[in-house]
């Protein structure tokens, strides 16, 4: 109430700003240093057509409390704008003659927000594509720039001020190199006078637009690897450019690409790349990527950056986080509780934390809407993040001198300042702890209003009372904040009861109220509606009986609260130990190494020359088998493992898997080997853990069947709880996948289409890349002309012709393989294995004969054409004729059992050791990486299993199984896990039900689907 | 755990027919023969072309003597007799019982009988090659197809029975899929020339797959979205679950109005479809219903009572979670997932193989099915032995596969148990069939001494051959 308190005079306002001035370190708009009006006005380009429309531009913001920057506070402070800056600010601060004054009393001001991360829509897809010399491939679109394609998008640049932004980075989103990103200002202003920074970085995503067309990429893999070969293209254009002119343009010049030209600042490092992550496996990534090739990366956050707290604790890169919290999983009946998965739950309660932990970490950041469904949700959720731990102070820095620095615009922008540009949010309340309403937000001194302030609060108690026939005599009762006022009303002489909705409409003063009747003596819903002025309100209600008695009341009390709801932690504090993965069994940490581990007096089935010794030990050292033997002597302090009447088998080998990478496929193109699936691991993956309780230690992790040549393989190790590059197996030999048979041509539209076209397109790139050498030879002797560009399709392809990177090929029929064998032949090479194979015993002295292993099924068959030939014998065949020959999986499910898989070629009439070696030894040894795992032979690593039988019985499990000497599985530790992840499930299945009760929203994200009426 | 490769079936065993049987089934017997004397048993011989004979009905009396006899339902005889005649079990018992006038007596000491095993449900017949869509014979169309029949589009050629025979299963419920009323399963034994032949049961059970609660619209999963090339096009909406479930009721209300105006000697215009249903309206036949949820579970034990038909669920992904409630109703259960991953992250990664073990345990009755796909029935014995490396007794385990599938599907009159007056079906094993560590020698089927090649073998046989060739051709 601004009238209650006597205004100072205007002297009295002199004196105080000119005691307060050196204390304040205020200047006055007089004192401004050049950037003034005459600067803004003669950097205008545009001829003014009729009248110039100068207004003021002098405004003076008084009485409102003032947050200058983060953890700056000015209670009853003024903010002095002119022409667009911001021209004084101070406490008790007069309004200078000739500004308007706006009284924001009891209102707080805010620097203006700048979103890092603006998803701005200013690069819709054109119709029928990009025109002129680009790139080959749609997705590359570096040229891209959105200041040159700025336009004016208001719907969603007003929005994102009604927000309180002033300022955001507009970021491309279509394709895969997007092209640059612009710092840009929010106002109503022309495109001209609203770019800031002009393409100040490149973004790149790992998300493809359908909508660009182009077959390759389609995968995570073939993402990378494209990103990888544009870089290196990027690199080699600027060489072939130079070489062009240094000749003196006497030869042609290279192929014109306006994307590599735009990339030459990013790989020169001089242009920073913002990557957008949506997992934090896209984070990893990109990290990598940026290492290998010397970028200076920033990252949009994806909302998991939580899991990775260790790893980002440190690094400096700038990281822009939404603020995206998943909907709470469906628990709302006991069958669908029992599908929420312990992942999902945890989510849903960790990740308005994750700013939080962030915060905590020291890892600096800074907010976006983007990765939102809808921009209403920005501000509650940032209020929730606040609510679960992100200091007020550092959600404020994160929204704007986070990123002013960052984007380069910190002498303007990001705080409120003498000199600094005027954008501002003012706001009715706390933004950050209370249900506050934005009510105007100022960009470069022009005020755009967003909501008006409620001209009337009914709040407080009322008596009516009605003459009229069914007239009655009640007390109505309105409380709570004033944008969610809740209430009860009583009639003389019985119970209170609730009303059931409360609505204010406040340019009229209008009340609206229902309620159901049945206290009062009616059978269904009573509707009041009142216009209320100062306090009186005059009104009618409709009776369920009919009748409508009109009613006049007077408020014989005010209620005290606060004016804007406060946001509260709605969820209680639940015990949530970090794990990695964050899912069902995930680890605290890697399991130790012990120095020594003696495993004593088991069945030792070595693989090895040793064979299979009965009472036997197994002695491991830092992670190696010692040595095995009876009674062997472990040095005092040794992990002494009893597994009497128990065996002990190697690990077990699975060369042939798929689980636990983000994509399979790379199908754009039929020859691939440049894509990695090393580069698409993730350890979000269950199949590890239960790979682990099935004795699995190593698998090899394959690219898919759709290319008659795939992508790299990838060596894993079974390291339940790492990182993905932690799981793979270092220095491991480089394998290729190639496909044969029905698969590869499949694709339809895409050479080749029968078997034949599969061998000539192989041969084809094998010429390639004998002809790719060649020039690179030339030219290394000759350095004349263009230098060759490097292609990483054609040296891996050359990698292969060299063996260095060996190929295990995807087969069934005996013909196809064959064929492979012989092309391989013809170009002086070998193939390593054949996988799958189902036909391979009909082959098998050729395949010996070829030096050729084969990974094959137990009894897989008759699912397709090709593998009707099958027969259980197989492995038995391969056997007899001398060929390497292991199991394998293809399968997530199977591979946790492969023991099993070994037990059914008893029946075939294989020995046990002879079945055991297809998982252990022989199967190491098919994937040439027997000198390093397969058998416990000292030297090797200590991965192995205890079983509680014979491996190959069916009534067999596995109780221990040890990597790297590491104890990553054991039943008892199991047992102990499980009864965590019901406790966790339990408690927050319940969070959820309590986030959800009525009179709780706004806690932790709706506890189901999305608030009525939004979306 | 090594095997003992010399020991093969008494000389008492008569002709060369036989022999050479023995010959290509006695797989590890062979890795004896062929690594010690050569090849002289791999010669090609006429078993290249026939690579499973069938052979003659039962027509002189069989005697087993010595074996080690599981009946599954009387208990375990050591040093055990069995008598077949006329493809019945007529005697069993110990070393007293009496050997028919005319008996072939066969001397199998050492080694165990054990009833043939059963899978309560398989395709096999009905379905050859997975990916070769005109090999397959399992979804009719439309939602409602209760009158169609297995038992007449099992190909009494096809690879898998011989494949499935080798494993034990002598016993299979072909059943037909797809829809909301898959059709009629049919028990078929695996031995005959015809269908007709093979048929025990042509309209053994009726199919029902219970709809899903949770089936969710089908998104575009990793494709284009809708309006881009390649995007897959729009689905009409599927109907709600309620829908689906009253749509069943109202067909099974249909098809009671029918057998009642039926049953009245009303005229009634022909419905074949509502005329299969009588059967299982009258309880003569179960109503299998495919059910893996709780809340499928639950759903379909209250529809059932109240259409107070025979219920069996089969699938039974989450019977545990249901267990008391299918004890007390006393509803079997056919599980068709035994090896497999739990449904769920944070169930254990045994939460299916552990699941027989606890059903056992809270007193449900059920039954162990083989593996989908054609091929996949010979899958049977691992899906039951699993169940025992986690928890669930041995002789429990068999039931499952044997009598426990036979009294569920309603012909535990004539199979599932070694007893007298129930079909000669029967396994000569060297110890139990659920476990790969040991053989099946030889299978009777209905008293048949059955051919025990299969295509698998054959190929062993074939290729065997082609490694000896060109190991001989290196040698010279």
């Amino acid at each position: 109430m601004a009238f209650l308190r006597p205004r100072p005079s205007r002297t009295e306002y002199l004196v105080r700003a000119s005691r307060t001035l050196l204390g304040l370190g205020l200047l006055l708009a007089g004192a401004l240093p050049a950037v003034g009006l005459d600067a803004q006005q003669s950097s205008r380009i545009e001829p003014i057509a009729g009248l110039r429309d100068n207004g003021s531009g002098y405004h003076a913001l008084v009485g409102a409390r003032v947050v200058t920057g983060p953890g700056q506070v000015m209670d009853s402070a003024t903010v002095v704008i002119r022409n667009g800056l911001i021209a004084a600010v101070g406490k008790n601060l007069r309004a200078p003659a000739g500004a308007r004054v706006w009284d924001l009393k009891g209102q707080t001001i805010y620097p203006g927000f700048i979103d890092a991360h603006a998803d701005l829509g200013m690069d819709a897809v054109p119709q029928g594509g990009d025109v002129g010399p680009t790139h080959w491939n749609p997705q590359v679109r570096a040229w891209f720039s959105t200041t040159t394609n700025l336009k004016d998008d208001s719907t969603r640049r007003v929005a994102l001020r009604s927000l309180g932004f002033g300022a955001a980075l507009a970021v491309p989103k279509q394709g895969i190199f997007r092209g640059t990103a612009s710092v840009v200002n929010l106002s109503d202003a022309g495109v001209r006078e609203r770019v800031l920074r002009a393409d100040l970085l490149q973004a790149i995503g790992f998300q493809r637009s359908f909508q660009l067309g182009g077959m390759y990429p389609n995968s995570a893999m073939g993402t990378i690897a494209l990103m990888k070969q544009t870089l290196m293209d990027a690199e080699w254009y600027i060489r072939a450019n130079a070489a062009y002119e240094a000749s003196g343009r006497s030869v042609l010049p290279p192929e014109r690409s306006e994307a590599l030209g735009a990339l030459a600042s990013v790989v020169q490092g001089k242009q920073p790349v913002i990557f957008q992550t949506e997992s934090e496996e896209d984070y990893l990534r990109a990290a990598r990527l940026a290492a290998e090739y010397k970028l200076v990366p920033w990252y949009r956050g994806n909302g998991y950056e939580y899991r990775l707290v260790d790893v980002l604790k440190g690094r400096t890169q700038p990281l822009i986080l939404p603020l995206n919290f998943p909907d709470a999983p469906d628990v709302s009946s006991p069958e669908l509780a029992l599908n929420a998965s312990l992942a999902q739950l945890r989510h849903w309660y960790l990740a308005p934390t994750n700013p939080a932990q962030m915060a905590s970490a020291g890892v600096s950041f800074a907010l976006t809407t983007d990765g939102l469904s809808t921009l209403t949700q920005f501000l509650p959720n940032l209020r929730i993040a606040v609510a679960r731990g992100l200091p007020a102070d550092k959600a404020l820095a994160a929204l704007t001198t986070v990123p002013a620095a960052w984007l380069g615009i910190e002498k303007t922008h990001g705080t409120i300042a003498v000199g600094k540009v005027a954008n501002l949010v003012v706001t009715e309340g706390d933004l950050f702890t209370e249900e506050a309403a934005v009510r105007d937000v100022w960009v470069q001194g022009t005020r755009y209003g967003v909501t008006r302030p409620p001209q009337i609060d009914p709040r407080g108690t009322w008596v009516i009372t009605s003459d009229d026939a069914d007239g009655f005599k009640a007390t109505l009762r309105l409380e709570g904040p004033i944008n969610r006022i809740r209430g009860t009303i009583e009639r003389e002489g019985r119970k209170a009861i609730n009303l059931a909705n409360v609505r204010v409409v406040s340019e009229t003063g209008r009340l609206e109220v229902t309620f159901p009747g049945e206290q009062l003596g009616y059978e269904g819903t009573v509707l009041m509606s009142g216009s209320v002025s100062g306090e009186e309100v005059y009104g009618w209600t409709s009776l369920p009986n009919g009748t409508d008695p009109s009613f006049k009341g007077t408020r014989s009390e005010k209620v005290e609260t606060a004016a804007r709801g406060t946001v509260a932690k709605k969820v209680p504090v639940i015990d949530l130990p970090f794990v990695r993965p964050m899912m069902e069994y995930g680890r605290a940490s890697i399991p130790a190494q012990p120095a020594v581990v003696l495993v004593r007096n088991a069945t030792v089935w070595t693989q090895g020359p040793q064979g299979r010794l009965e009472n036997a030990d197994l002695l491991v050292r830092a992670g190696k088998v010692a040595q095995v033997g009876k009674n062997l002597t472990a040095p005092a302090g040794a992990v002494i493992v009893d597994a009497t009447g128990k065996h002990v088998t190697p690990g077990l080998i699975d060369p042939h898997s798929h689980a636990g990478v983000s994509a399979v496929n790379e199908s754009g193109f039929a020859i691939v080997p440049e894509v990695m699936m090393g580069d698409v691991l993730t350890h979000n993956n269950i199949w590890m853990y239960r790979q682990l309780a099935g004795g699995l230690t190593s698998s090899m992790v394959k690219h898919g069947s759709a290319n008659p040549i795939g992508g790299e393989n990838v060596f894993i190790k079974s390291r339940w709880g790492s990182l993905p590059d932690d799981l793979k197996i270092a220095n491991a030999p480089r394998t290729v996948k190639f496909a044969l048979g029905e698969n590869p041509k499949r694709s339809p539209n895409r050479y080749p289409n029968t078997r034949m076209g599969v061998q000539e397109i192989i041969r084809d790139h094998f010429l390639a890349a004998r002809d790719y050498e060649k020039e690179w030879k030339r030219w290394e002797k000759e350095k004349t002309g263009i230098p060759p560009r490097r292609d990483i399709r054609m040296e891996a392809v050359l990698d292969i012709l060299n063996q260095k990177l060996l190929v295990s090929s995807h087969g069934y029929r005996a013909d196809e393989f064959l064929a492979l064998v012989r092309l391989a032949q013809e170009f002086g090479f070998r193939i390593q294995t054949l996988q799958h194979g189902v036909e391979a015993y009909k082959i098998a002295s050729e395949l010996k004969d070829a030096g050729v292993a084969a990974v094959v099924w137990s009894d897989w068959g008759a699912f397709k054409l090709e593998s009707y030939d099958a027969t259980s014998y197989n492995a038995r065949l391969l056997i007899e004729a001398g060929v390497v020959t292991s199991l394998h999986s293809d399968d997530a499910e199977i591979s946790t059992r492969m023991n099993w898989e070994a037990g059914k070629l008893l029946r075939s009439g294989l020995d046990e050791i002879q079945a055991m070696s297809t998982v252990t030894n022989s199967a190491a040894k098919a994937i040439a990486i027997d000198d390093r795992i397969g058998s416990l032979v000292a030297g090797k690593d200590a991965d192995f299993v205890i079983w509680n039988g014979n491996p190959l019985s069916q009534f067999t499990k596995a109780e221990q199984t040890w990597v790297d000497g590491r104890k990553y599985f054991s039943l008892d530790e199991d047992v102990k896990l499980r009864a965590e992840i019901t406790r966790q499930r339990a408690q927050l299945i319940q969070a959820i039900l309590t986030a959800g009760a009525p009179d709780a929203q706004g806690g932790a994200g709706p506890a189901r689907g999305r608030a009525p009426g939004k979306n | 755990m090594t095997f003992n490769s010399t020991t093969t079936m008494t000389e008492s065993t008569k002709g060369r027919a036989l022999r050479l049987k023995m010959q290509r089934v006695a797989t590890r017997a062979m890795v004896a023969a062929l690594t010690a004397s050569a090849s002289v048993l791999l010669v090609p011989t006429a078993a290249d072309a026939q690579v499973r004979m069938t052979v003659a009905p039962q027509s002189e009396p069989v005697v087993l003597r010595g074996a080690t006899i599981h009946t599954v339902t009387k208990g375990v005889i050591q040093n055990g007799t069995i008598v077949m005649e006329r493809g019945r079990i007529t005697a069993i018992g110990g070393p007293e019982v009496a050997v028919p006038r005319g008996a072939k007596v066969t001397d199998v000491t050492g080694k165990h009988i054990y009833p043939g095993l059963i899978d309560a449900y398989s395709t096999v017949g009905i379905t050859e090659i997975d990916a070769v869509e005109v090999s397959n014979d399992i979804n009719e169309l439309g939602d409602f197809n209760p009158n169609v029949r297995a038992e007449i589009a099992v190909n009494a050629e096809s690879r898998h029975i011989g494949t499935t025979r080798s494993a034990g299963v002598l016993v299979a419920f072909s059943t037909p899929g797809g829809g909301v009323i898959s059709g009629l399963s049919s028990a078929m034994s695996l031995e005959g020339w015809t269908w007709e032949e093979m048929s025990m049961k042509g309209a053994a059970a009726l199919n029902v797959n219970w709809p899903d609660p949770n089936a969710r619209p089908r998104r575009f999963g990793g494709g284009p979205p809708p309006g881009f090339p390649g995007a897959r096009a729009a689905q009409p909406a599927p109907k709600t679950y309620a829908e689906q479930v009253q749509a069943l009721k109202d067909f099974f209300a249909e098809a009671r109005a029918y057998s009642d105006a039926v049953t009245a000697g009303q005229q009634v215009r022909t419905d074949s479809r509502y005329a299969a249903m009588i059967p299982a309206l009258k309880r003569e036949i179960p109503v299998v219903v495919a059910a893996e949820g709780v809340a499928q579970i639950n759903d379909a034990i209250t529809w059932a009572k109240e259409e107070n038909v025979r219920l069996v669920i089969r699938g039974g992904r989450d019977a545990i979670y249901v267990a008391e409630r299918l004890k007390a109703e006393n509803v079997p259960v056919i599980l068709t997932s035994t090896m497999a991953a739990p449904e769920r992250n944070y169930e254990g990664y045994d939460g299916a193989y552990n699941a027989p073990a606890k059903l056992y345990e809270a007193g449900v009755k059920f039954a162990i099915a083989g593996g989908t796909g054609g091929l996949y029935s010979y899958r049977l014995p691992w899906e039951a032995g699993v169940a025992v490396a986690f928890g669930l007794p041995q002789d429990e385990a068999l039931k499952a596969v044997t009598i426990n599938a036979a009294e569920f599907m309603g012909i535990a009159d004539k199979v599932g148990s070694l007893e007298v007056g129930k079909q000669a079906t029967l396994l000569i094993t060297t110890g139990t069939p659920l476990d790969m560590t040991s053989n099946i020698i030889q299978s009777y089927i209905q008293g048949r001494e059955i051919d025990m090649n299969d295509i698998q073998k054959h190929f062993f046989q074939k290729y065997m051959e082609k490694i000896n060739q060109q190991k001989k051709k290196v040698a010279m």
